[in-house]
């Protein structure tokens, strides 16, 4: 059941007041499997991987309309736990987001939010989440020094090992290495191909080449549609849609 | 709007450089089948001679698609331009040869008396030539059905090498004195029917370009 659907939506639609900014989205994303979305700014890619863990319900007068599920529940659906739902559903944003803590706190933060006080506990799951987001070796001697102090790309794997340690089941990654340099981006593309192992990704990215190199499936967004989704190989190789070849040979957008 | 027009500039220079490269190489081919069909020591020399522009062509072709591929990496339709113009220029090069190796048969040939008159040899050197403009015009026209048409021709010329090749061992079995020349012109035969090989390799290339399929080995379908 390797490939099995992860997340999928139907017919989902979502509006800013009475914006319509995604209409129709019905896409499946596999288990294991590194999607990208894509598509010019304002397409709608970031809105919709905001409604998959529901970040987009702190924004006041928006709406979801459709079906978006995780492993076939409604992750919509009244009553759900939209803590718990985060807590499976990690992020990963543009601009690294340490807290002004410790490198420690930092990953240990999700732990402690959900009641975990076991010390041991704590570190080998901080160090676990670490090396998970390559970054162990070079923070392991300044663990209690503050996050503030690493580099910009040291930040951002510090953000995935954060999002790593309360062990969730999908990343989301909204344009992670576009504030990096190109030897940082190097580390995180590389880290996404490691992570695919155990997590399902959905990344959002503005570079065609990123999307080529780090993805299995490629689904372009334009308007607030989707407009194709395919393997990668296919989407940047051969693509079905017009609309989709004139944007990544870089015709409009 | 039209976006990286520097880039869209680039793939024009692109195709004009293959088609300066494709008319060379029609032209020897043309040269050397007239040479050959008409034993015009003179103009097979002048294939020979010219061969050297044509592989610089293709060093330089090579050179420039490369620089596309590394600088401005390209996707979809783009890069099927760029990796299925390299495939025709592999194959522009090599009619270059072949045109060479027809002239070398058309060199030797005209030294020696005329064999006995054979209208299959004309009939294969026509159908090379129509499979090659054609292949070209699918090219310049990004024009599938002309294309598929060519990979089709290529049976009629496989079948004429074959019926030559038949006719010139009776003639030399009834005839020995014929033999040296009879070798050659069985080996010109064999040249005209590369010929029309990578003319389909080029229309198979244009197919690539324009669709991103592949109908290599099965253009018959």
């Amino acid at each position: 059941m390797s490939n099995a659907i992860k997340v999928a939506s139907r017919n989902l639609d979502f509006f800013y007041g009475d914006f319509k900014a995604l209409e129709n989205i019905s896409i499946d994303f596999e288990r294991n499997r590194v999607t990208a979305l894509i598509g010019p700014s304002g397409c709608g890619k970031s809105t919709y991987i905001r409604c998959i863990n529901r970040m987009n319900d702190l924004i006041p007068g928006t709406r979801v309309a459709g079906e978006l599920t995780l492993d076939g529940q409604d992750i919509y659906a009244p009553g759900l736990d939209v803590v718990s739902l985060r807590r499976r559903i990690g992020m990963v944003f543009q601009k690294p987001n340490p807290f002004p803590k410790t490198i420690f706190e930092n990953v240990a933060y999700g732990l402690r939010v959900n009641g975990v006080r076991d010390k041991a506990f704590l570190e080998n799951r901080v160090e676990e989440s670490l090396k998970g987001a390559a970054l162990w070796d070079e923070v392991k001697d300044r663990m209690h020094t503050s996050a503030m102090g690493l580099s910009g790309g040291q930040q951002q794997r510090l953000c995935i090992a954060r999002a790593l340690a309360i062990e969730p089941e999908v990343l989301l990654m909204d344009e992670p290495a576009s504030a990096l340099d190109p030897i940082a981006t190097q580390k995180i593309e590389d880290l996404i191909h490691e992570l695919k192992q155990n997590f399902t990704i959905i990344i959002v990215t503005h570079s065609m080449q990123q999307a080529a190199r780090v993805s299995d499936r490629t689904a372009f967004f334009y308007m607030g549609k989707l407009i194709e989704v395919d393997s990668t190989k296919t989407m940047f190789t051969n693509p079905a849609n017009k609309q989709t070849e004139d944007y990544i040979t870089g015709r409009f957008g | 709007m039209e976006q990286r027009a520097h880039f869209s500039k680039k793939l024009e220079d692109l195709k004009v450089k293959v088609l300066r490269m494709a008319a060379l190489s029609e032209t020897a081919v043309h040269k050397a089948i007239k040479a050959f069909l008409e034993n015009d020591a003179d103009l097979a020399e002048e294939v020979i001679v010219g061969d050297s522009l044509i592989n610089q062509m293709e060093d330089d072709l090579d050179n420039f698609s490369l620089e596309l591929l590394a600088l401005d990496q390209p996707m979809a339709v783009d890069l099927r331009t760029i990796i299925g113009g390299q495939r025709v220029t592999v194959n522009l090069e090599r009619l270059g040869d072949e045109a060479v190796n027809l002239a070398h048969r058309a060199l030797f040939l005209s030294t020696r008396p005329p064999l006995p008159h054979n209208p299959r040899m004309e009939s294969l050197a026509a159908t090379a030539r129509t499979m090659l403009s054609n292949a070209f015009k699918a090219y310049v026209d990004e024009d599938v059905s002309l294309a598929t048409q060519v990979c089709r021709m290529d049976d009629k010329a496989d079948d004429l090498n074959i019926a030559i090749l038949r006719q010139f061992v009776a003639d030399m079995v009834s005839e020995s004195r014929i033999v040296e020349r009879g070798v050659h012109a069985i080996i010109a035969a064999r040249h005209l029917e590369r010929i029309a090989d990578l003319a389909t390799n080029v229309a198979e290339s244009v197919v690539f370009i324009v669709e991103g399929t592949s109908m290599k080995h099965n253009c018959k379908e």
